[in-house]
């Protein structure tokens, strides 16, 4: 009986995985990119590109685990981005750029906290608003066009071929693994990550409990908001220009990575793992159906597929459990 | 009960099979391993002016016994998912690159990074910067935005006030157009006033249709609009008919779609410049595999720029840059 | 005699005025509490003891009026200055989170750490202990609270109230979702607490209980303190006339009706969810109770019946026709009405009118070609919000601002609105007032006597002896025995769903 159980755990465990492997497994198995598609060199890149969405959706995590929503995600880092573009061609040090890169994102989930708790907004409603603030702020920084900066190091967060080259990965990735692990520790080991599924799970009762909710709001936006920024930090590094329309429509692939990864709109579930594998997932498709050549709406049909069906089985897995 | 749940799964996966189904199709033909490989990749897929590239493309594919893998950024006109396409091009290992670049900087380092593989990279439609690529095939578009401005110029008889609606900040081809139109007219022109010229259309027809209403309603006494591609073009035009000014305004566009040469037809819009994206695909994909057989091709490639007029669009050089026929490459 | 010396005075409320818009909740109440009694607070619903409470505990802040702690000032801004000063709750509607573990609910919100990093062990260590001295040793720590039954999710509530060193527990109806068995033993936990210096207030509507466990108490009635005492000293009479304000003529109204044919009955009924088949038929115009303990197997019986849960074998037969599977709809369509045990998550829409609510299940009577009229609609649902008695101020106001006993006057008009014959009836009067309940058992007989057949799930035995015509006793999932109410009296039902042997 017990055996049972833990076998069942197991099983909870590494549901999430399945979807990783099937999606590997499949493209593996066609002999025309088979080679190409497990050659080291694709799933370094695989991951250097999966690092926007990535630091994108550990915040998103937090939010969705809290019952909220972020739709001002992608503009959020695009404003970060064009921060950082601007502060680097004014001549600014490029350590102070990227620390104003990151707090521009953290201010703007702040702001997106406060507004929530303080107008008592549904998040949906103020991150919408946000949504095109930041943008219009974006473009309106950089003056309606993308801003050259002058390379520096911090263009070398992101490359493909790092140097030194025993770093193996770009710079930017062992960030995102490492911010993974330490988003995963908070969650569950900290009374911070209690009270953010706390709050997500019943709020009312959190707040009876003496749980500061605004004050744990405030504080999931802001985080959400510096991993936004830190993202936004990120894709300037890879474009090398500050550009203000970039990542349009970004937050829904971030919404869609936290709930292929068994998050749920509704509050209280979701977890790091899930939500990274998510990314993957996604990463993964696109990297498999361009090396295919397959049209880009192929791959929009399958991503779209496999959030139906990838919650859908979440729920049926549940269901079972009751 | 269950297979009331069923059936939307079952669609579902039919829907899954259809496509997947197609796409299969589509490749059937080129399922030759010995073929060079050249990915062709677009700013985006949807316009009229990237179909006919895509056509050029094909033809020299067909003319020369290669396989192309055409493959745009998911979203368009993204230069963060432009890169994504050409890293995983590069991971792909094709045997050479041809690329529209969204940005003149950004896709620098990708195409590095190819070059690095050993994976050469021909640039078509817009610049690059640095040296890295092994030739530019491209319209001249300075030129483009000359020879707009002296049809505007004539038209209006060198008198008036004119709109300049840019496309988008950061498009190296159409940020070129406009300064060449820009040039030549405040140089040959000066009696030629700009009313507005630093508005930016946006990246779609509803984006740009939006603005120019705007715009007409601020000032309706325009006499002349110049814009520098199809989609600013077009949506100028819808604002400039449902404003009712249309055939009084004199209207100078850029590239071609269906509804522009029924425009130009009509009266509506009264020059449209011209480039021959065909002859770009077509260049673009011959100048690659030339290169990869070993000869010596030329760094720069002018592939002209025409306008057409209500007079002469029924020449058949014009024609045939109006209303190219695609058909026979795509499907 | 020394201990019967008057204990010192650990809270006093004096001039407590609250309101709410245009409605005074607590108009100049006044309330004292002694060290180590436990002190109940009565009154029907909508009397203002949540409010009154709320106001101790800090959820709410008093417009006037002043509380002194141990003759220190109190006035907590929020639950958690509330607590910190001594005062925790356990609230009426259960206030857990649904994903979090039995062991994460019940240290919300006092979660033990060093650096932000939260101390498992330690934790789990005073959890442990925590539901051992309420006697629930076995609730695993690790499973998700919504798996839980309500019954369960009940004593981790109380569980994470008694982890506070609390001098003043609030309990608000705490024994409304729990078995006899773990009403026992909370009143046991009360004692020990009691001994402990504890002053506990204790807000319920089962006044035999009441009586029980409470030393002293007071009466408010429409926001106004009426009267207090000692409980000693004091009849159920007086209690329930002190609440009503007028003299009760009679707790269970008889309404004559007679038993005609057989309506609904169940051959071998077995339920997914259920764990015992179960044979039972019911007449036209009969109210048969379905008696037994918490997680007996009545509601699941129910559910299963009105289709909410699948059918496994057996039938169901309403007049001659005989059917197994079938959704809700179909239920409705064949004269069945189902009244939730949950009125907060199934059986109201809350953020919707009276009027919706009312209509939710028949829209036909104002149905043309699809579209509603609106106004025929809302004078129907004034017609019953006269008839039920129900306290609005329109049938346009949103149910949730209502209070619980007039939300679930809401839920059964519905019910006689849909023109149900067979009416499926889960603890109807569970958190209402007595004028209230009085006024279900009354509705009960007419509709018996119009020739509905009623079943009636109660945990109440006092009401189940009152008003049914037969009480069947439910004991894991089978029916033990059925019998007339001549033939039961309390102590023989008790046995009969404790034991599952009929004396």
């Amino acid at each position: 009986m017990k055996r049972k159980k833990r076998l069942q755990d197991l099983i909870g465990w590494l549901a999430p995985f399945f979807g990783l492997i099937l999606v590997l497994a499949i493209f593996s198995s066609i002999p025309e990119i088979q080679d190409r598609f497990l050659r080291i060199a694709n799933f370094k890149s695989v991951a250097t590109q999966s690092v926007i969405v990535a630091l994108g959706a550990l915040g998103m995590t937090l939010i969705i685990i809290s019952g909220g929503i972020d739709l001002s995600a992608a503009s959020n880092l695009a404003l970060s981005g064009v921060i950082v573009a601007y502060a680097i061609s004014a001549g600014i040090h490029p350590v102070v750029a990227l620390f104003c890169g990151i707090v521009t994102g953290g201010l703007i989930g702040f702001v997106n906290g406060s507004l929530i708790t303080s107008l008592r907004l549904v998040p949906f409603i103020v991150t919408l608003g946000m949504l095109g603030i930041a943008r219009g702020i974006a473009k309106w920084i950089a003056g309606n066009q993308k801003i050259d900066a002058p390379l520096t190091w911090v263009n070398e967060l992101m490359t493909r071929n790092p140097r030194p080259s025993w770093l193996l990965l770009a710079p930017g990735v062992w960030l995102m693994i490492f911010l993974a692990l330490v988003m995963a520790v908070v969650l569950r080991y900290t009374v911070f990550g209690r009270h953010v599924f706390a709050v997500g799970s019943n709020e009312a009762a959190a707040r009876l409990c003496g749980i500061r909710t605004n004050r744990t709001k405030i504080m999931i936006y802001s985080i959400a908001g510096l991993f936004c920024g830190l993202s936004g930090v990120m894709q300037f590094s890879r474009l090398t220009v500050g550009d203000p329309t970039v990542a349009v429509g970004l937050e829904l692939d971030i919404i869609a990575a936290v709930v292929i990864g068994g998050g749920s709109l509704s509050g209280g579930e979701g977890s790091i793992l899930g939500s990274m594998i998510g990314v993957f997932i996604m990463a993964f498709l696109r990297n498999g159906s361009t090396m295919m050549g397959w049209p880009n709406y192929i791959q929009e049909i399958i991503i779209g597929a496999i959030i139906v069906v990838a919650v859908s089985l979440d729920q049926i897995r549940h269901r079972r459990e009751r | 009960m269950k297979i009331r749940t069923l059936i939307p799964f079952a669609i579902f996966l039919c829907l899954l099979v259809l496509s997947c189904g197609k796409s299969e199709q589509s490749k059937s033909h080129q399922d030759e391993t010995n073929k060079l490989k050249i990915a062709v990749i677009p700013k985006a897929t949807t316009h009229e002016f990237w179909k006919a590239i895509h056509a050029g493309a094909v033809r020299a594919s067909r003319e020369l016994e290669v396989e192309i893998l055409w493959k745009g950024p998911q979203r368009e006109d993204d230069r963060a998912q432009q890169i994504i396409v050409v890293e995983d091009f590069i991971s792909r290992g094709v045997n050479g690159i041809v690329l529209a670049p969204l940005d003149d900087r950004a896709l620098c380092r990708p195409v590095q990074d190819a070059v690095r593989e050993n994976i050469p990279v021909v640039i078509i439609d817009s610049a690059l910067q640095g040296e890295d690529h092994v030739s530019f095939v491209a319209t001249d578009n300075y030129k483009g935005g000359v020879l707009a401005a002296k049809k505007l110029g004539e038209l209006l008889r060198g008198k008036g006030d004119i709109f300049l609606i840019r496309y988008q900040a950061g498009s190296a081809s159409t940020t070129k157009r406009e300064k060449g139109f820009f040039d030549t007219i405040t140089a040959e022109f000066p009696e030629i006033s700009l009313l507005v010229q630093d508005q930016y259309a946006g990246s779609t027809t509803e984006t740009a249709f939006q603005r120019a209403e705007n715009l007409l309603s601020r000032f309706p006494e325009v006499d002349g609009i110049f814009c520098p591609n199809e989609s600013s073009t077009f949506g100028t035009l819808r604002a400039i008919q449902e404003a009712g000014l249309a055939g009084k305004i004199k209207f100078v566009g850029f590239d071609s779609s269906v509804k522009l040469v029924q425009a130009l037809r009509g009266g509506h819009i009264h020059g449209l410049v011209l480039q021959n994206p065909m002859k770009m695909g077509y260049l673009g994909v011959k100048q690659m595999v030339l290169y990869l057989k070993g000869q010596k091709i030329e760094m720069r490639i002018d592939t002209g720029v025409y306008l057409a007029t209500r007079e002469n669009m029924d020449d058949p050089d014009i024609k045939s840059l109006l209303m190219p026929d695609l058909s026979s490459y795509l499907d | 005699m020394q201990q019967n010396q008057p204990c010192p005075i650990l809270l006093q409320m004096k001039n407590i005025n609250k309101s709410f818009g245009a409605t005074r909740a607590l108009d100049n109440v006044d309330f004292e509490l002694k060290t180590g009694e436990v002190h109940a607070l009565l009154g029907e619903n909508g009397a203002g003891k949540s409010t009154l409470v709320k106001i101790l505990s800090g959820a709410l802040k008093q417009d006037e009026g002043s509380m002194l702690l141990e003759n220190f000032r109190h006035s907590p801004s929020s639950p958690l200055e509330g607590r910190k000063k001594g005062v925790s709750m356990i609230y009426q509607e259960l206030n857990l989170a649904p994903h979090l573990t039995v062991e994460e609910n019940i240290m919300l919100g006092k979660e033990i750490h060093s650096w932000g990093f939260v101390q498992r062990k330690e934790m789990k260590r005073r959890v442990r202990d925590a539901l051992e001295l309420v006697h629930h040793p076995e609730i695993s720590l690790d499973i998700p609270v919504r798996k839980l039954s309500i019954g369960a999710r009940q004593v981790v509530e109380i569980a994470r109230a008694l982890m506070e060193k609390a001098k003043i527990l609030v309990m608000d109806e705490p024994t409304s979702s729990l078995s006899q068995e773990d009403s026992d033993l909370l009143f046991q936990i009360i004692k020990k607490l009691k001994v402990q210096g504890v002053s506990i207030i204790y807000i319920s509507h089962f006044l035999e209980e009441v009586q029980r466990v409470a030393d002293s108490f007071t009466v408010l009635r429409d926001g106004k303190e009426i009267c207090s005492g000692n409980m000693e000293d004091t009849s159920l009479e007086e209690l329930i006339q002190h609440m009503v304000g007028q003299k009760v003529k009679e707790m269970f109204p008889q309404v004559e009706h007679t038993i005609g044919e057989v309506l609904l009955s169940l051959d071998k009924l077995m339920g997914s969810k259920m764990q015992a088949e179960v044979e039972l038929n019911l007449h036209c115009g009969e109210i048969l109770g379905l008696a037994g303990l918490i997680g007996a197997g009545r509601t699941e019986l129910l559910r299963t019946i009105f289709a909410l849960d699948s059918v496994e074998q057996g039938s169901i037969k309403v007049a001659d026709v005989r059917f197994s599977k079938g959704t809700p709809w179909q239920r409705i369509k064949q004269g069945m009405g189902f009244l939730s045990e949950d009125r907060q998550r199934e059986g109201l829409a809350l953020s919707r009118s009276l009027t919706d609510n009312l209509t939710l299940s028949n829209f036909s009577p104002y149905c043309r070609f699809g579209f509603l009229g609106l106004k025929k609609r809302n004078e129907a649902a004034q017609d019953w919000i006269q008839k039920m008695k129900i306290k609005a101020r329109s049938p346009e106001q949103r149910v949730f601002s209502l209070s619980g006993g007039n939300q679930q006057k809401v839920a059964l008009a519905r019910l006689l609105h849909q023109r149900a014959d067979i009416l499926l009836l889960d603890e109807p009067t569970r958190g209402i007032d007595v004028v209230s309940k009085s006024q279900v058992y009354e509705w009960m007989g007419q509709l018996a006597s119009r020739g509905k057949a009623i079943l009636f799930v109660s945990s109440y035995f006092p009401e189940l002896l009152g008003i049914c015509d037969r009480i069947a006793v439910f004991y894991r999932g089978q029916i033990i025995d059925i019998r007339p109410p001549s033939e039961w009296n309390t102590e023989s039902l008790m046995v009969a769903a404790t034991t599952g042997k009929a004396l």
